[in-house]
C-alpha cells in the first residue's frame, strides 16, 4: 500500500512571537496511505482543524512540512478537496451549478460537465433538485450538496471537517451511512475531523486520537470492525470494546485540557 | 423548506397575498385620511391657504400641468439629467470599487482622496461646475456625478469586502484562480449589496438634481418648484413635490422588478422573511 499523505513533524504555531501566542499542533507526524479513511478524533482545541487546514494548504506550518504524493503543499492546494462544517456552498448558484463547479475550474468541456454533476448529483439522491438555490434546501440536503461538489471535483484526497456536526442526530446517522457508501465506490483517501467517537467507528478504517494542546498524534487505532457497517454494529462486543478503549485516551486528554485552560479572570 | 412539496408553498403564497392586500388596504386608508384631514382644515379656513394650499387646489394645479403636458416635460427633464449623471457615476464606480475592494494597494492609494470627496454635498459642487460646463445639461450630469459617485464608489467597496472569505477559500480548493474567484465568488457575492447601494444612491442623485435645478435650470421639477415659489404659487410647488414622490416610487418599484431579475438566489429568501 502506497502512503498519499505524509506530515512528518508538523508544528503550527498562531500569533507566534506575541504574549497571546498558542502552539495548536506540536511535532505532529502521521502517515495516511491509498484509499484509507481516517478519524481524527480528540477534544476542543487540539488542533485537528488545523491539520486539516494546513493539508488543503489555507494555512502554512510553522515548522515541519506536508507531502501530497510526495510533492510538498505550498499554497491552497486543489488536490486536497474540503468539505466545511458550514456547508460553504456558493449561494447564488443552483444545486446544479454548485456541482459543476469542480469541473468548470478544470475547463471541461460542457457537455462532460453535465454528466459528471447528474452522475453524482444522482449518487448523493438529489435527483429532481438540481435548480434549487442552496438556500431553499435544508441543511442535510446542503451537506449532500458540498458532497457530490467534492466527488465532482474529483481530488486526490477528501478532508472533512466535522461535516455532520450541524446535522440533527437523525439526519446524521443517515449521512453516515451515505458517506459508508460512497467510500465504498469512490476508494477515496479521506480525512475525516470529528470529536464523535461513535462516528468514528462507523466510518473509520483507523482512529487518531490526538493529544490536549499542543495537538500530537496520541495513539492510532485499527478499527478493524467488518464492513459493510450499519448502526446496529453498536451493539457489538468488539464496537464496545473500541469504545471504551478510544474512550479512555480521549478522556485523559479532554481532563489535561481543562486543567492547562487558565480561568477566565473576569469568573468568580 | 424545499423538501415538504407543492401544497404547503401555494398556501403560504395564498397567505403571503392576503397580507399584501390588507397592508394595501391599510396604506389606502390612511392616505384617504391624511387628504380628509388636510381638505377640511384648509376648506374650513383653520389654515389660512397662503401657508397651506387645499388638496383640490393642488389637484387643480396639477390636473392643468398634466393637460397641457409641460409637467410631463418637467419630469422627463429631471428624470433624464438623473439617469445619465447616475448611469456615469455608476460605470465608473462599479469596476474601481471592485478594485478597491480587492486591492490592499489600490485602496491605500485612493482613501485619502475618497475622504475628502465623501463629505462634500452635492450643492458645494454648484459655482465650479457651473464655471466648468456652464449652466447647460452637462453641469447638471456633473452635479449628479459629483454628487452620488463617492457614495455609490463606497457601497461597491463595502460589499465586495463583505464577501464571505469561506467562499473564496472554498472556490480556490475546487480549483479556481484568481480570475475564476473574482468572477464566480466576488462578483456574484457582492452584488446584493452593490444592487442596494446603487438604490440609496439614485434616491440621493434626485436630490442632487433638484437643487441644482432650483439654482439654475430653466425647465425639470426643481425649476417648476423654484418658480412657483417665485409667483408664491405654493398648490403649483405642492405638485412639483408630489410629483418627485411620485416619479421616485416608480422608479423605486422598476428597481426592485430588476432586483429580482438579476439576484433570483435573493428572491426566495426575501419571501421567506
Amino acid at each position: 500500500m502506497s502512503t498519499v499523505i505524509v506530515a512528518d513533524r508538523v508544528t503550527k504555531i498562531f500569533a507566534e512571537g506575541r504574549r497571546d501566542e498558542v502552539a495548536a499542533l506540536q511535532d505532529l507526524s502521521l502517515e495516511v496511505n491509498e484509499g484509507e479513511f481516517i478519524c481524527l478524533v480528540g477534544g476542543s482545541g487540539c488542533g485537528k482543524t488545523t491539520f486539516l487546514n494546513l493539508v488543503a494548504g489555507f494555512l502554512s506550518p510553522t515548522d515541519g512540512v506536508i507531502y501530497l504524493r510526495g510533492r510538498r503543499i505550498a499554497g491552497i492546494e486543489p488536490r486536497a478537496g474540503m468539505i466545511f462544517q458550514s456547508y460553504a456552498l456558493l449561494p447564488w448558484k443552483t444545486v446544479f451549478g454548485n456541482v459543476e463547479f469542480g469541473p468548470k475550474m478544470k475547463r471541461l468541456p460542457k457537455a462532460e460537465r453535465r454528466a459528471i454533476a447528474e452522475r453524482f448529483i444522482r449518487m448523493v439522491g438529489l435527483t429532481g433538485f438540481e435548480h434549487f438555490y442552496p438556500g431553499q434546501l435544508s441543511g442535510g440536503m446542503q451537506q449532500r450538496v458540498t458532497l457530490a461538489r467534492l466527488l465532482a471535483a474529483d481530488p486526490e484526497v477528501f478532508l472533512m471537517d466535522e461535516p455532520f456536526a450541524a446535522l440533527d442526530a437523525m439526519t446524521r446517522q443517515v449521512m453516515q451511512e451515505e458517506l459508508i457508501r460512497i467510500h465504498e465506490q469512490s476508494r477515496k483517501t479521506t480525512i475525516f475531523v470529528t470529536h464523535n467517537i461513535d462516528e468514528a467507528l462507523i466510518l473509520a478504517d483507523r482512529i487518531i486520537v490526538m493529544s490536549a494542546r499542543p495537538g500530537r498524534v496520541k495513539t492510532s487505532i485499527q478499527n478493524d470492525l467488518p464492513r459493510p457497517r450499519h448502526v446496529d454494529m453498536q451493539l457489538s462486543p468488539r464496537y464496545l470494546e473500541l469504545k471504551t478503549q478510544i474512550w479512555g485516551h480521549v478522556e485523559e486528554e479532554v481532563r489535561r485540557h481543562i486543567e492547562a485552560t487558565p480561568r477566565d479572570p473576569g469568573e468568580r | 423548506m424545499a423538501s415538504t412539496g407543492e401544497r404547503p408553498r401555494t398556501g403560504r403564497a395564498r397567505a403571503r397575498l392576503g397580507e399584501t392586500w390588507r397592508s394595501f388596504a391599510l396604506g389606502t386608508l390612511s392616505v384617504i385620511v391624511l387628504l380628509s384631514v388636510w381638505q377640511a382644515v384648509t376648506a374650513g379656513g383653520y389654515i389660512s391657504p397662503i401657508f397651506l394650499p387645499s388638496p383640490l387646489q393642488v389637484f387643480r394645479q396639477a390636473r392643468r400641468y398634466v393637460t397641457d403636458g409641460s409637467l410631463f416635460w418637467h419630469v422627463m427633464s429631471s428624470g433624464r439629467r438623473v439617469l445619465i449623471g447616475f448611469v456615469l457615476a455608476a460605470i465608473v464606480a462599479i469596476p474601481l470599487g471592485i478594485v478597491l475592494g480587492t486591492s490592499r494597494v489600490a485602496k491605500a492609494l485612493f482613501d485619502p482622496i475618497l475622504s475628502i470627496i465623501r463629505p462634500l454635498p452635492s450643492l458645494s459642487w454648484i459655482p465650479l461646475t457651473i464655471l466648468w460646463f456652464g449652466i447647460d445639461e452637462g453641469q447638471k450630469y456633473a452635479i449628479v456625478f459629483m454628487g452620488t459617485f463617492a457614495s455609490a464608489l463606497l457601497y461597491v467597496m463595502e460589499s465586495t469586502r463583505r464577501v464571505d472569505p469561506l467562499l473564496i477559500k472554498a472556490a480556490q480548493n475546487l480549483g479556481a484562480t484568481r480570475v475564476d474567484v473574482l468572477r464566480e465568488v466576488i462578483l456574484p457575492g457582492s452584488l446584493p449589496g452593490i444592487i442596494s447601494g446603487l438604490k440609496v444612491c439614485l434616491a440621493l442623485s434626485w436630490t442632487c438634481v433638484l437643487s441644482a435645478e432650483m439654482v439654475a435650470a430653466t425647465q425639470g421639477l426643481g425649476a417648476l418648484i423654484w418658480f412657483a415659489k417665485d409667483w408664491n404659487n405654493m398648490a403649483l410647488v405642492m405638485v412639483g413635490m408630489v410629483s418627485i414622490s411620485v416619479t421616485v416610487l416608480m422608479i423605486d418599484t422598476a428597481f426592485r422588478a430588476i432586483e429580482d431579475r438579476i439576484l433570483p438566489w435573493e428572491r426566495h429568501q426575501r419571501r421567506r422573511d
